[in-house]
């Protein structure tokens, strides 16, 4: 994981370090944290795929308004993921164009 | 002041104005139509924009066919650049009593005995076609596959637009301030600007307005404003999820071709008075937890906005198409909730009414007569 250690001026602390998947695949980050803050300190730079012109997009302005972010986390589609903190067992992923909702009988 | 002179005045700028406007001008009639705001800013642009053949009276049945037939080819036909979002997903009437699905058999007969293609679905039926509809405690639909969605606000602007090709002259931003009536005879309109036109025929088709604005000239219409609230939500892919209309409490839903999906619900707490337009967070409350009860895959899409708009409504929940006792002077309102998608049958019936023709539908049971008498024409496939 890529994340700052040390901070010339502010003091921070990791919450408990959880286990969540994207696409099915395991990765590791810190509950509390943004999702996007997870994915991008495992290196993960493509969060979605546009609906028109089928374009990556990923983290842009890290404060819930841009839409750059959007993934389906736990079903739930254009999730923003930059202001989304992370929880154990989450299912991140990618989400391609607008975003399917689960149409299986519930 | 100048007066200026035309064939035909036409106030409010909603669809049935605007698609009136749009056959007059095409068969060379000089008109001229007055807005107050812009081409779709009342009830027309704020509807729902459900497109149903679902009624229990054979007038409105013509006319809902006829309003089908037409939409297919309205776009290439009106030919703006503007897309009318037109979709036919269907929609479908979910009954939760037996009086209930007793009076949507009845509707479906009819529809089928005027060749609708509408079906009563049973509960297994639609949890077969519709997996991801949980329509507990339902006993029934009824259901129209030729049914479906337009947008509400281009339909509208784009008959205006086609009007004004044809030399309609549409004048936005131009509130009528009085009607102007001589000897008994409707003379013309009186604009808030103080610009006065002059005109044999009038059509007054201002939804709500339609009732203060006859008043100038002394004629009552019994129509009145309810305001109705609707939200959308943020897109989700598409999967052609049908207008689903719950007979229970009145709320509906259904997907837009952009994928979005719109709520509606009603309240009879609601102001019913003009002006008033803004909007209510107990709407925002009561809708959200009783449409995602039915379609639980809505569970974590995000609400964009909500919007109200005045319904036009009559004691009999019908619409009001008539010349009034003022000569000259014709109404089209009262449309009651259901007004946006007769915007092509209406258009045509007023030009026809208008220039002197009959009507290609018998439009006595929407005469402004029947209140006065007594004689109210309801309409059982109303929301």
């Amino acid at each position: 994981m890529e994340l700052i250690k040390e901070h010339p001026i502010l003091e921070y602390k990791h919450g408990k370090e959880v286990v969540f998947t994207l696409d099915g695949k395991e990765l590791k980050g810190y509950a509390g944290e943004p999702i996007a803050m997870a994915l991008h300190a495992n290196g993960v730079h493509i969060y979605r795929i546009t609906p028109e012109m089928k374009r990556p997009r990923g983290f842009f302005c890290a404060i819930g308004k841009c839409s750059s972010c959007f993934m389906v986390v736990d079903g739930v589609p254009n999730v923003r993921t930059c202001v989304t903190p992370l929880e154990a067992g989450m299912k991140v992923e990618t989400q391609h164009g607008k975003g399917l909702v689960p149409l299986e009988a519930q | 002041m100048t007066v200026k002179t035309t064939d035909f005045i036409i106030v409010g700028g909603g669809v049935h104005g605007c698609a009136t406007a749009y056959e007059l001008a095409k068969a060379g009639y000089k008109v001229t139509l007055f807005e107050s705001r812009y081409l779709s800013s009342g009830g027309s642009g704020r509807s729902a924009a459900g497109l149903r053949q679902h009624f229990g009276t054979e007038v409105n049945l013509h006319m809902a066919k006829y309003n089908l037939k037409v939409f297919p080819t309205l776009e290439e036909e009106l030919d703006t650049g503007m897309d009318l979002e037109f979709r036919q997903w269907g929609y479908m009437w979910v009954a939760y009593t037996d009086s209930c699905l007793d009076q949507l058999k009845k509707n479906v007969a009819l529809q089928k005995s005027m060749d609708i293609p509408s079906v009563i679905f049973t509960p297994d039926e639609i949890h077969e076609r519709w997996p991801y509809l949980r329509l507990d405690g339902i006993i029934g639909a009824a259901f129209c596959g030729e049914d479906g969605h337009i947008n509400p606000q281009t339909l509208t602007m784009a008959y205006g637009e086609a009007a004004a090709r044809y030399g309609a002259v549409v004048k936005t931003y131009t509130p009528v301030q009085k009607l102007l009536a001589e000897n008994g005879k409707i003379k013309g309109v009186v604009t808030e600007s103080g610009e006065e036109w002059h005109a044999p025929r009038v059509l007054l088709a201002a939804g709500p307005h339609t009732r203060p604005l006859a008043a100038t000239v002394g004629v009552d219409i019994p129509v009145y404003p309810e305001r109705h609230n609707i939200l959308i939500s943020e897109p989700v892919e598409v999967f052609n999820c049908p207008m689903v209309l719950c007979l229970d409490d009145g709320a509906y839903f259904k997907q837009c071709p952009n994928g979005t999906f719109m709520f509606g619900r009603d309240d009879q707490d609601e102001p019913r008075d003009l002006g008033n337009e803004g909007n209510s967070v107990k709407f925002l409350a009561g809708v959200t937890a009783s449409v995602l009860k039915r379609i639980p895959a809505l569970s974590g899409v995000r609400v964009v906005r909500q919007w109200s708009g005045p319904y036009d409504v009559t004691e009999d929940h019908n619409a009001i198409i008539d010349w009034t006792p003022l000569e000259g002077l014709m109404v089209n309102c009262g449309w009651s909730g259901h007004g946006l998608q007769f915007g092509p049958s209406g258009g045509r019936v007023c030009k026809e009414m208008l220039v002197g023709e009959q009507a290609f539908v018998d439009l006595h049971r929407f005469r402004l007569a029947r209140f006065a008498e007594g004689d109210l024409f309801f309409e059982p496939a109303f929301i």
